[in-house]
């Protein structure tokens, strides 16, 4: 009864700094049947061809973290994706360390970027004295402030997310997906007495780097959707300390703008994010703009049917319904 | 050479609580660790952490259901100790940051579980392991001490009566480290990969046991390994107890709820032996359904709605869906048993103290022993805090007032001539295939029923794959992360310890606990109540025993 087996090409990234001149990718060809997982096919490759493979792997069951890699250019997690799927796909399973930190050896990266970024953000409670916890006994908590922490407790901090990432490669300073996921944690958590003070200290150290481009949400193995709990910590950063970064001011500048005429305004969401003194070092900027779409530069006539905007605006603006 | 009073081998919840409180003990501490603390095996850990803290529940109640699971192998004394601390433990894990699920009124919610009278399971849904991972190391981590991630231990060094010290590899850069420290503690977990079929990760080879055991600790009751029950697919991936304790029921081909038969009472909350039992005796007897791994029975959860199953079972789920390609909302999971947890491991009181001196071990690295003969679900958590605490905390003492250690350069010279040895074979065995070899002879004759027969051949076995082991060789000649030495490094330890296993089986003529040989079916407390100790020789393990401490329980028969 045992499963029909098809032929799996492997193109694995080899590579060994300071030994090697340049990667190159070797081939292997395994019969795998068409649910085994890539991890599987990795190990048969260690055992069977080739024991000099460098790779990472601990658990086999998507709880460890330790497996992940670019399959077919795709951040994941080696032991829970499947051959199958990718053969149909690709015609091959083109195997590559996680991006944004350096290799070591083959699949083998160095984490420490990724542990450093999550380092600076204090993953840690952080107590007030004069706010004790609750001596023998735990903190109550209900169940809706559980369900406030959303997924991010199920975070295996595999990095999967920090190497999909093209903010963490245009700025080695960006805290990373998961880093501001694990922020995230920390500012919903009850029993955590510095929201505040975290939500201030991350706001010009990186929260507006995120270029919302989701890459981190799709690439997460146990949908913690980091995007969209950096979208979560823009929203309570700018609800304690309003709009204070050339991010912050940008988003709430678009807000403004499109409220008064349903159109966006661009100079003035210019003026919003930069002020004025700011918007004088854009000038270049906008004459190569005026020249290429000079009605870019006009004020915007209002939209057909700005009551509904009102609408939307007012609901907006209705707090939501959760306990603090 | 590195120097530090108090090192710590294995960075999961056992050796991250030692290290806690031997750093809260004023001490200079280093964790010795294969893999980053947070990658540790414990993360893995599913359902849950026993604590009497419910209403109805008391500790007695815990202290007797332990005693009781252990099939009267548990050390009664160490087990009363347990069951105190549970409690202020799973507070004081909650007080450092884990996220543990709630009940509506915001207390911690508890669940039933196999072999305990009450709902005494604290969890974080499916992943209780993980949270309290995450919370250990957050706040370990605000913490001062060195970490040495990615070393792979490979020798204690014992000298002058006492330990000096540790020998290691760095996987990183394939030097051979020495590490000076008055107190040693080994929390390096278990040793489940001797098996084929096992529910642990790949990097459970028992290391911290075997170098112990060859630095000349004893291990102890190494016979006894827990099956868990419900395992998913060929490799053997863990389906939580929690399943069945929100109630999951096993059914046979016949569509048979087979438990009744075994386990009146409880049915399929008995202990773990008992479940692991009645699903190889359903399938031996042809009740099985047959399957491309073997035959399996089913675990199923339907009826327990879409709503609860995903959210208090939502990593099964995850792991149904795309290990298995099934949907345990809509469909049954093919299950059997798989090699779990060790009883056994280095003999260590509560203090966490070995028979040498400035030796400690916590953990499931470690046998106290409050499992005794088969744990309860629950409780290995539990006792990697407990345990690893005390553990910590009794070093740290030891360590004040021990003068001063030394790692030779010797010490180091003998661990790399070894890894030269295999280095530069021209011809060999090849590490990775003689560790499938012991895993199928593990999984073939040293299973969940033994006999002497079969007992007698998988220890011919072993032995046949140590000699050939003398002739290892490694292949890969880089020094970077060179898997290929790790893997003969780790094979070697699983070799000594598989021996260890046999021949303490074969020796154990009665069936208790986890130990179930068909040959000796029954329990034989008047021969049989005790302790088996196994020393290092060269000609292979040498056996006494200990006897069992007794408080309040007499050993009575054990049904569920």
């Amino acid at each position: 009864m045992a499963e029909s087996t098809v032929a799996v090409p492997f193109d694995v990234y080899r590579f060994q700094p300071g030994k090697d001149s340049a990667p190159r990718y070797q081939r292997y060809t395994l019969n795998l049947a068409p649910h085994t997982p890539v991890l599987t096919g990795l190990l048969q490759i260690r055992a069977e061809i080739d024991p000099s493979l460098g790779l990472r792997y601990s658990c086999r069951s998507a709880i460890c973290g330790s497996c992940a890699m670019q399959i077919n250019s795709k951040s994941r997690l080696a032991c829970e994706t499947q051959v199958g799927p990718e053969l149909e796909r690709h015609g091959r399973i083109v195997i590559e360390p996680m991006r944004n930190q350096p290799v070591l050896r083959d699949l083998v990266v160095d984490q420490s970027p990724f542990w450093r970024e999550y380092q600076k953000i204090e993953p840690h409670l952080k107590l007030d004295p004069r706010r004790p916890m609750p001596a023998g006994q735990p903190t109550v908590m209900t169940p809706a402030q559980v369900e406030r922490f959303k997924e991010t407790p199920r975070c295996i901090a595999c990095a999967a997310c920090y190497s999909a990432c093209p903010a963490a490669e245009a700025d080695p300073g960006f805290p990373g997906p998961m880093a501001l996921a694990k922020l995230y944690r920390f500012v919903v958590d009850p029993r955590d007495t510095a929201h505040q003070e975290r939500l201030v200290r991350i706001q010009p150290n990186g929260l507006w780097t995120c270029l919302r481009c989701h890459l981190c949400t799709e690439a997460c193995p146990k949908d913690v959707r980091p995007s969209e709990r950096i979208r979560d910590l823009k929203e309570m950063a700018i609800a304690v300390q309003g709009a204070t970064e050339h991010g912050s001011k940008h988003a709430e500048g678009f807000k403004e703008n499109l409220k008064s005429r349903g159109q966006l305004h661009e100079m003035k969401l210019v003026r919003a994010t930069f002020g004025i003194t700011g918007t004088l070092g854009q000038i270049g900027q906008g004459i190569r703009v005026w020249r290429k779409k000079p009605e870019i530069m006009k004020r915007p006539r209002k939209i057909e049917g700005m009551d509904e905007l009102e609408k939307i605006y007012a609901a907006l603006d209705t707090p939501p319904k959760e306990e603090r | 050479m590195l120097r530090h009073e108090v090192v710590v081998v294995g960075a999961g919840l056992a050796g991250q609580r030692a290290a806690l409180a031997a750093v809260e003990a004023g001490r200079d501490v280093a964790i010795v660790t294969k893999l980053h603390p947070l990658r540790s095996h414990s993360g893995a850990a599913q359902g849950g952490i026993n604590a009497a803290i419910g209403p109805n529940d008391s500790i007695d109640a815990h202290t007797y259901d332990t005693v009781k699971g252990s099939d009267y192998l548990g050390d009664q004394d160490a087990i009363e100790f347990f069951c105190r601390e549970a409690g202020p433990t799973v507070i004081e894990m909650e007080h450092f940051g884990t996220i543990f699920s709630r009940a509506e009124d915001g207390t911690l919610a508890q669940r039933p579980f196999g072999g305990a009278g009450f709902p005494r399971t604290v969890y974080a849904a499916d992943r209780t392991g993980l949270a309290l991972l995450q919370g250990l190391w957050e706040r370990l981590g605000s913490e001062r001490f060195t970490l040495y991630e990615e070393w792979e231990l490979a020798r204690i060094v014992v000298r002058d009566g006492r330990v000096q010290g540790v020998v290691a590899l760095d996987r990183r850069t394939g030097d051979i480290q020495g590490v000076a420290a008055k107190a040693v503690i080994i929390a390096t977990g278990g040793a489940g990969r001797i098996y084929g079929r096992t529910t642990n990760a790949h990097s459970c080879t028992g290391d911290g046991m075997a170098v112990a055991y060859r630095a000349g600790a004893f291990l102890k009751d190494m016979e006894f390994v827990q099956f868990h029950p419900t395992a998913l697919l060929e490799g053997g991936i863990l389906v939580t107890e929690a399943a069945r304790g929100e109630g999951g029921i096993l059914k046979n081909a016949q569509g048979e709820r087979f438990m009744s038969r075994y386990a009146p009472k409880v049915l399929e909350l008995a202990s773990r032996d008992v479940v692991a039992r009645a699903i190889m005796t359903e399938i031996q007897e042809g009740r099985g359904f047959p399957g491309p791994y073997g035959p399996y029975v089913h675990l199923e959860l339907m009826h327990l709605g879409r709503e609860k199953i995903e959210s208090r079972l939502q990593e099964i789920c995850d792991l149904c869906r795309s290990f298995a390609g099934m949907d345990p909302v809509t469909a049954p999971i093919p299950i059997s048993p798989a090699q779990h947890y060790m009883m056994g491991g280095v003999g260590s009181n509560i203090q966490g103290e070995t028979n040498i001196p400035g030796l400690y071990a916590a953990g499931e690295a470690a046998c106290v022993s409050i499992h005794g003969a088969n744990r309860l679900g629950g409780n290995s958590l539990m006792e990697t805090l407990v345990f690893g605490k005390s553990a910590g905390a009794a070093a740290a003492a030891y360590a004040e007032k021990a003068g001063s250690t030394s790692v030779a350069q010797s010490d180091l010279d003998e661990v790399g001539a070894s890894f030269r040895a295999w280095l530069s074979r021209a011809d060999g065995e090849d590490p990775s295939a003689l560790r499938t070899e012991l895993q199928q002879t593990m999984d073939r004759y040293v299973n969940i029923f033994r006999t002497e027969a079969d007992l007698a051949e998988g220890l011919r076995r072993v032995r046949a794959i140590k000699q050939r082991f003398a002739r290892v060789r490694v292949v890969d000649q880089s020094k970077v992360f060179n898997l290929n030495l790790s893997d003969a490094i780790e094979t070697e330890h699983m070799i000594d310890l598989a021996e260890a296993i046999i021949v303490g089986g074969y020796a154990r003529t009665e069936s208790r606990g986890a130990h179930f040989r068909t040959d000796f079916p029954k329990r034989d407390d008047a021969k049989w109540m005790k302790h088996t100790l196994a020393q290092c020789t060269p000609t292979g393990p040498v056996l006494s025993y200990l006897p069992v401490t007794m408080t309040r329980w007499e050993p009575k028969e054990r049904v569920y």
